[in-house]
């Protein structure tokens, strides 16, 4: 029997609160991070995402909770965890007039890098993030928003840190700029591991191994894609493009599944195939088994046959849509009250 | 550790970008040249004026009451700046702490303003090297002269920097910055020139105007105190309230800076 212990999560989060005056920003959230993992932070603006970021990069402290980063408690050596991670903050706010290696120098040193380690880790990191001599050589303020990232992250990763925290690194980037910092991601993936807060869902669908979803200050919803798409779409949406009618489809379709409806169906082309969109309640082993059907079936043709999985963009809406109904229930019910009250 | 870690490289950093600042050359030109003319005409009409002290007494009051205008251009940018530009989030990302930003910008505005009056203490040693028998009838050859007005600019200095340096944390806008502190500066120097009623030399007080009286006590003809120094007299109670007001200037603006952060 195998006595190894289990490894330490990178982060550890227990019940954390954080209020800015009469708004309760963290109404205790609680989550944990393994080694290696790339995670997606998600939810509307004013969820939390930022705080949830600015409290684990010890930048701000939190009301109440715990959290451990890297095995630093946040509550005893706020600013001992800066040692260990890299963070990119919001809108990456740099100074103009420095140039890229003097800035990454001056980084460096401020994170205790010196010597020849300082030089190194310098060269790693402008190749990791594909800053070649020629940018570095160059003036912040004279470098597009694209480069601009990928100097913040150059200096994320300055000192080889356990967790890197990136804190919408994609915002208002165009889609071959986004994906140099995927590729990073990619590059790293294993060794370091990744939060990562963005709006761009297709982004985290692509490269994240897990999500969170967070919503006025709660968490709502947390797994990998397939976890996600199990919990919140219970409804397996398959299409078929077929050479035959409405009526003779679905009393096939219901020969496998009584509950399967037809849900819409619409011409592809002037020879007379037909796409038909079903919704089945039994998962995609049922809708499997319709198709094996249909194939045998000598006078009907198919032409194509796709199971549709629920992207993120979906999931984020099922996900959110429950907590902003009932924020939104809460806030009319806080307003009515007031107003009664204003009416006494 | 991490406090002297951040400390170094933010000094570093600063003194750089004081170096590579066209309005820090431009104010420091204009300053020591209207020095130099001022200090010009000093020594020429001395013999004639009824000034008690010894004569390189003035460059040190020059450099004191030219200040209101010379440490704004050195530390408004410093904070102001920085949050403009929200680099000062950026630069608490790194293991910094607030203690280490402020002393940090602190120390480069200091020591450059330092750097000045050693470059306004090189007329009267210019005097001494090209003519050398007047330096001598002008007492340029004391070097406690020197020294004690030296030690006065700089515990003056240290006090007007550390002014500058809070003006810088509470505004985003750096002429706003610059006007507050050269105001903060002007009033603190009118405090200290004018008389505004003896010190209560009791040890209780009877009054709210004994309380003021024993508050202001140090601050009472603080300019007076120029008269201990420029004879090469280091009046220890004068750095000491200099001392006490670096210090709490500069604390007002490390908690500025916390207050930002959270």
């Amino acid at each position: 029997m195998s006595t190894e212990p289990k490894p330490l999560p990178i982060i550890e989060v227990l019940n954390l609160k954080k209020r800015y005056g009469l708004i309760q920003a963290l109404k205790g959230i609680s989550f944990s991070v393994g080694k290696g993992e790339i995670i997606g932070f998600l939810g509307p603006n004013g969820a939390g995402k930022s705080t949830t970021l600015k409290i684990l990069s010890g930048l701000i402290p939190a009301d109440s909770g715990e959290a451990k980063v890297c095995g630093v408690d946040l509550a005893e050596e706020e600013g001992e965890v800066r040692n260990h991670i890299g963070f990119l903050p919001e809108n990456n706010p740099l100074p103009e007039e420095l140039r890229v290696i003097e800035y990454l120098k001056f980084r460096a040193m401020l994170k205790g890098l010196r010597g020849s380690r300082k030089r190194d880790r310098i060269r790693i990191a402008l190749d990791i993030c594909d800053l070649e001599r020629k940018v570095s050589e160059r003036k912040i303020g004279n470098l597009s928003k694209g480069y601009k990232q990928r100097v913040g992250i150059a200096d994320a990763l300055l000192t080889e840190p356990r967790l890197v925290i990136l804190d919408e690194p994609t915002i208002g980037l165009d889609p071959r700029q986004s994906a140099v910092t995927r590729k990073m991601m990619e590059r790293l993936r294993g060794d370091v591991t990744f939060l990562l807060s963005s709006h761009i869902l297709s982004e985290v669908e692509a490269c994240c191994d897990r999500m969170i979803i967070l919503s006025h200050g709660q968490i709502v919803a947390e797994g990998t894609l397939n976890q996600l798409q199990k919990e919140f779409i219970n409804r397996t949406i398959f299409e078929v493009v077929a050479l035959t009618n409405r009526m003779s489809l679905q009393k096939n379709v219901r020969e496998i599944d009584e509950t399967c409806e037809l849900l819409q169906d619409e011409p592809v082309d002037v020879s007379g195939k037909k796409r038909f969109i079903f919704s089945t309640e039994k998962g995609e082993v049922v809708a499997e088994a319709i198709l094996r059907y249909l194939v045998k079936i000598p006078d009907l043709r198919v032409f194509e046959f796709q199971i549709e999985r629920p992207d993120l963009e979906t999931i984020f809406l099922r996900a959110t849509k429950k907590n902003w109904e009932e924020n939104d229930h809460l806030g009319k019910k806080r307003s009515g009250f007031k107003k009664s009250n204003q009416l006494i | 550790m991490i406090m002297t870690q951040g400390y170094w490289v933010i000094l570093r950093t600063e003194i750089f970008s004081l170096f590579i600042s066209p309005a820090t050359y431009v104010s420091t030109f204009y300053f020591l040249a209207l020095l130099g003319v001022g200090f010009r005409f000093f020594i020429e009409s001395f013999t004639g004026t009824n000034w008690i002290l010894p004569p390189l007494s003035s460059l040190a009051l020059g450099l004191l009451f030219g200040a209101p205008a010379l440490i704004p251009f050195l530390t408004m940018r410093t904070i102001a700046e920085e949050r403009r530009l929200g680099t000062l989030e950026t630069l608490m990302t790194a293991p910094v702490n607030a203690v280490s930003i402020i002393a940090g910008k602190w120390s480069a505005s200091y020591l450059f303003y330092l750097m000045i009056c050693s470059g306004a203490y090189a007329y009267p040693l210019l005097v001494c090297i090209i003519f050398p028998e007047q330096a001598k009838s002008l007492g340029f050859n004391q070097l406690e002269h020197w020294i004690g007005g030296f030690t006065f600019l700089m515990s003056f200095g240290a006090s007007f920097c550390a002014i500058g340096i809070f003006s810088s944390s509470i505004t985003r806008n750096q002429m706003v910055a610059g006007m507050l502190s050269f105001s903060l500066i002007t009033l603190y120097l009118a405090v200290m020139a004018f008389s505004y009623g003896e010190p209560s030399q009791a040890d209780q007080f009877n009054s709210y105007e004994d309380l003021f009286a024993m508050l202001g006590g140090s601050l009472y003809r603080g300019l007076d105190k120029i008269q201990f120094f420029a004879l090469g007299v280091l009046h220890i109670p004068t750095i000491l309230h200099q001392l006490i007001v670096v210090f709490f200037f500069l604390s007002l603006a490390t908690l500025q800076i916390e207050k930002i952060r959270h």
